[in-house]
């Protein structure tokens, strides 16, 4: 809904009658916190009141919000210094999924008043929406401004449990409290303290429901909570009494839909989110998500025993040689790393739309996901009995980013080390742990070139000590108070594991996940496991960072004015002066190779000085700490086969398999290697690859398959194949010749 | 797409291909205009030294004139056509490729060269009195879509790296052209001969590939026009009727063609094998309409007998 002009909104107002004019939206308000059923009739006699401010509460109390923002309007423009109307205002555009909206009109109420309290508060909780780090910050300001203001500190509760930190978060609660013994939402966060804590009964459930009977945003509550933990299954189920209490609260029938969705059962996801629809709760997050639903025809679905892939039919050929031989061997791994079967098949969704993806984690903390995982261990119906595991994980496809900026091989295993972690503690796990033990996994399997690298935000981070103490190191994932904190966050996580796997060993790892799933607390793990106090963990586990990062970290800023230096060297074609500079500094922060490396700098300037083996020497050196770029991985197998090493080619070019999938050319090229070296199997992948990317040569290709498939005696296909050639084109020789061997052979 | 021989008279005089000694002249003119700026000026040169080297490697035998930098100006551009237009035979074959800058202003297409600019027209005027009736036009430049309105006639092959005048950013197709020469892989009928629409089709798919893998949008989108009226298109097919001249038209020779045949007995299999071509192009024209498995059985048989009569042939 945009900010509209009203239409006869004066003339409306002159009409209304007189006695009318003398509603009161505090008594409305408060019929409404008590869940009184004559809170509509109250609003409906706001509607007549002949001030249009109150009328427009009267309007938004009836969810009428297009008149409501009409008369808004007209409020307005009659008392244009009035902070209080804005701020109305902008609270029925934050309920109207209009953030933005809202936002400009509470800051619109600060210019006019400053320090307003209400205001402060609109925009903290604008700011909570979004899982922003300020919205502690600006919640602390309001109540600055306004001791008394009960929803600002009942905000506080909750950005504190979201952070995982219920100590913090029943603190804040209480205090809220002290200030309104009724306040709904502060006990709706000690609710779902109780029950995140696996406590059947809370005190607090009844002190609600005295208060009001049909508070079901108690449970929406919970339902947040639980969804945030990754226990979709609870969360379900808070949903689904929150709508028992309280069945017009449409943003829980929402969330219901969403979370369905989440596990798989998109028939009842889709008659929640319609009627959400049908009854004008028409929020961003409902919309998308029927448009994804409505997208799922365009993809097709395989199965076997322990995975369902489903992949987009553009796509889905090209995709499912790699993506299911790839998903086995990392449940297989998984399977025997963390001694863990799982109780059913493990569904992947790929994504070739990054959008379609985005709206898999709308309403979810971390900004610029790769991939999500939604593990399920209990039944989510009422009435059902037993556990029901689902597990289901989605990603973007490699072709929804730019060759070269996205792995998607690590990112599938990233995510399926997230299924086993979930699944093995019933999602009772921080985010800290589970995030960075997926991270560790990334480069744990024999793929060191995986994962991600040592990026400048993270050497900013270790220099500014920016890194947060392990007990509060969720609160770096889900409210990040600077930009980069949710990515270094995964590096710290990825860190400490890797840091805790090489001191001591990581079955300790494995232990932790058993204690996890037993709800100790981190700070109690880390006494438990290590016998260290946080603090001392934090001191050693920074002394072994800071001292493997050291030469990195210490050496940043000088690297960085070098790398200036041999890059203005090598656009003036000064080769011999971009070695002489390159060389030195390459090494002092060896993980950097994103575009205009050092590597890439050396490698032009010995290619310039006609130095194949010292330009392959550094692209090798690219490649194994994680170079990606398709084009500099394309040239080092080009560099690797004229120096007649095949198989380093081979190998360069299957890097590029597990980021981008798309280059025709370079499936050709991994075609035609395989083929050479006799890797039969591989080959018939990567000139079926090539054909699935719609390669410029079909019949060069269908031919080679043959080829390949005839070497491993699969005649038939071959035969197929080899017609498949001749079809596109009679006169090919050596496809001749081979369709008369096979058919001789029949 | 298949290249029929361009000298096959009536079969009397069958020939595999394009026989050496039957082979009529091609004549190629490759023209990099100005750059602008030394990134260009050095991307342009560099292109066109790299088609030299290409065609005087793989057609050792064609006429092959490069022009850039400060020598390619109207005049001397006007000179080289008129050059050729006294060489030139009605079966021979004329090439002209065009790389750099080009613009449009609402009323003809100019290629931006140094001196005085070259129209469209112009250049369709230049190549009217050369009498080769085969001839290929490749206007790899900026707004090069608008030229083909002045320079498409029949049989004239027209290809363009732009839809319109109107898509003006420096263009990458250039790139893709010579990448479709150099890899045999753009032969898609393996018949050891570049068409004209084989390197367009190449060309045109690398280019579009790398906008999408660069994730930017496409600032260029190359057309073909080949029947002399219409405005060109990017996928030529049956039904658009565009690609039939492009298709036989060869840029360039793979390997080493066939020689003549005089034997009675090869001249009876060379026409069953034609026989047998035409058959399976029939059969592929009707698939759709077709059960497949019946279709996969014809298809079979026809194939076999043609590898078995190529087999004999080439006894």
């Amino acid at each position: 809904m945009k900010r509209k002009a009203g239409a006869l909104v004066s003339l409306l107002l002159a009409a209304l009658p007189a006695a009318a004019q003398t509603a009161d939206p505090a008594r409305c308000a408060a019929l409404k916190h008590h869940g009184d059923p004559q809170t509509a009739q109250c609003y409906q006699q706001l509607t007549r009141s002949g001030d249009p401010g109150i009328a427009a509460k009267g309007y938004w109390g009836l969810r009428d919000y297009q008149r409501a923002n009409d008369l808004f309007r007209a409020a307005v423009k009659a008392h244009d210094k009035d902070p209080y109307l804005r701020v109305r205002w902008g609270r029925m555009y934050l309920e109207h999924w209009q953030p933005g909206d809202a936002s400009d009109l509470f800051r619109e109420a600060l210019e006019l008043k400053k320090d307003y309290a209400p205001a402060l508060l609109g925009l903290a909780l604008v700011a909570a929406d979004g899982f922003e780090g300020k919205a502690a910050e600006l919640a602390q300001q309001a109540l600055k401004s306004d001791p008394k203001l009960v929803e600002a500190q009942e905000l506080l509760a909750r950005v504190a449990l979201e952070d995982n930190n219920p100590e913090k978060a029943a603190s804040e609660a209480n205090k809220a409290l002290a200030i309104s013994p009724e306040a709904l939402d502060a006990m709706s966060v000690l609710a779902a303290i109780d029950w995140l804590d696996d406590k059947r009964t809370t005190p607090w459930l009844d002190r609600i429901l005295r208060i009001n009977p049909h508070y079901g945003e108690v449970y929406a509550t919970a339902g947040h909570f639980f969804v945030l933990n990754r226990r979709y299954d609870e969360g379900i189920l808070a949903y689904r009494k929150a709508l028992q209490l309280k069945p017009d609260l449409w943003s829980a029938r929402s969330e219901l839909g969403i979370n369905l969705m989440r596990l798989g059962d998109e028939t009842e996801a889709r008659q929640q989110l319609e009627e959400c629809w049908r009854n004008g709760y028409q929020s961003t997050s409902t919309k998308n998500s029927l448009t994804l639903l409505d997208s799922y025809k365009n993809f097709v679905t395989y199965r076997t025993p322990t995975a369902i892939l489903r992949l987009h039919k553009k796509e889905a050929e090209l995709l499912r040689p790699y993506v299911e031989s790839e998903m086995q061997r990392a449940l297989a791994t998984y399977e025997r790393k963390y001694k863990f079967k799982l109780n059913g098949p493990v569904e992947l969704e790929v994504y070739p739309d990054h959008e379609d993806f985005a709206v898999r984690t709308m309403g979810m903390p971390g900004l610029g996901a790769l991939g999500v995982t939604f593990v399920a261990t209990q039944a989510f119906t009422e009435g059902e009995r037993g556990a029901k595991f689902t597990a289901s994980v989605a990603m973007d496809s490699p072709s929804a980013r730019p060759p070269g900026q996205f792995h998607w091989d690590s990112t599938m295993w990233h995510e399926l080390s997230h299924v086993y972690v979930l699944a093995m503690t019933n999602s009772r796990v921080p985010r800290w742990f589970t995030e960075g033990l997926a991270v560790y996994e990334e480069t744990a399997n024999g793929n060191p070139d995986w994962g991600d690298r040592l990026d400048p935000e993270a050497i900013n981070a270790i220099k500014n000590h920016k890194l947060l103490p392990i007990a509060e190191l969720d609160r770096g994932f889900i409210h990040p108070t600077y930009p980069a904190q949710v990515v270094v966050s995964y590096f710290q996580g990825g860190k400490i594991c890797d840091f805790i796997a090489q001191r001591w060993g990581y079955g300790k790892l494995l232990a932790m996940i058993e204690d996890f799933k037993n709800l100790t607390p981190t700070v109690e793990v880390i006494q438990k496991e290590f016998n260290l106090k946080p603090e001392e963990f934090d001191k050693q586990f920074l002394a072994w960072l800071e001292d493997s990062t050291k030469v990195t970290v210490n050496g940043f800023e000088e690297w960085k004015k070098q790398l200036l230096e041999v890059s203005k060297a090598a656009k003036q074609k000064d080769w011999d002066k971009v070695i002489q500079l390159g060389t030195p500094i390459r090494d002092v922060y060896s993980d950097y190779v994103e575009a205009g490396s050092v590597y890439e700098f050396l490698s032009d300037a010995y290619l310039a000085k006609n130095d194949k083996a010292g330009a392959m020497k550094q692209l090798a050196r690219y490649a194994d700490v994680g170079g990606r770029d398709p084009v500099l991985l394309k040239k080092l197998s080009d560099l690797e086969t004229e120096a007649g090493d095949k198989r380093a080619a081979a190998r360069t070019l299957e890097r590029l398999d597990w980021i981008y999938l798309k280059d025709e050319e370079a499936h050709r090229k991994l075609g035609q290697l395989d083929l050479d070296l006799k890797n039969y199997e591989g080959a018939v992948r990567e000139w079926g690859a090539a054909l699935a990317a719609g390669t410029v040569d079909p019949a060069g290709a269908h031919y080679e398959r043959a080829v390949a498939l005839n070497a491993l005696h699969r005649s038939a296909e071959a035969k197929d194949e080899v017609l498949s050639a001749l079809e596109a084109a009679p006169d090919y020789k050596p496809a001749q010749k081979l369709l008369l061997q096979l058919s001789d052979k029949e | 797409m298949r290249i029929r021989g361009r000298a096959v008279k009536g079969g009397v005089f069958l020939v595999l291909l394009a026989a050496p000694l039957m082979r009529a002249e091609t004549f190629y003119v490759t023209i990099a205009g100005l750059g602008g700026e030394p990134e260009y000026e050095q991307r342009f040169e560099g292109w066109a030294k790299d088609l030299d080297k290409l065609l005087k490697q793989a057609e050792p035998n064609a006429k092959i004139a490069t022009m850039f930098g400060a020598g390619a100006t109207k005049s001397a551009i006007e000179a080289k056509f008129q050059e050729i237009a006294q060489q030139a035979k009605p079966d021979d074959s004329v090439i002209v490729m065009l790389i750099g800058h080009g613009s449009f202003d609402e009323s003809d297409y100019k290629f931006n060269i140094p001196g005085p600019d070259l129209t469209g027209t112009e250049l369709a005027n230049l190549l009217e009195k050369i009498p080769a009736k085969h001839q290929l036009v490749v206007n790899m430049t900026s707004s090069s879509g608008a030229s083909i309105v002045s320079l498409e006639k029949p049989g004239r092959v027209v290809i363009t790296a732009t839809k319109s005048g109107t898509e003006k950013n420096a263009t990458y197709f250039a790139r893709y052209w010579i990448e479709a020469l150099r890899d045999p892989a753009s032969d898609a009928d393996k018949n050891q001969v570049i068409s004209a629409l084989e390197a367009f089709r190449y060309a045109e798919q690398k280019t579009a590939k790398f906008f999408e893998t660069q994730n930017r949008l496409a600032t260029e989108h190359a057309l073909i026009e080949d029947t002399g009226k219409g405005d060109g298109v990017k996928a030529p097919g049956p039904d658009n009727g565009e690609g039939l001249v492009a298709g036989r038209f060869a840029v360039l020779h793979l390997g080493a063609v066939s020689a003549q045949i005089n034997d009675p007995e090869k001249l009876k299999l060379l026409k069953h094998k034609e026989e047998l071509e035409q058959a399976i192009d029939e059969l592929k024209y009707k698939k759709a309409s077709m059960d497949y498995n019946e279709y996969r059985r014809q298809l079979q048989a026809y194939l076999i007998e043609l590898a078995r009569t190529q087999e004999a042939l080439d006894k």
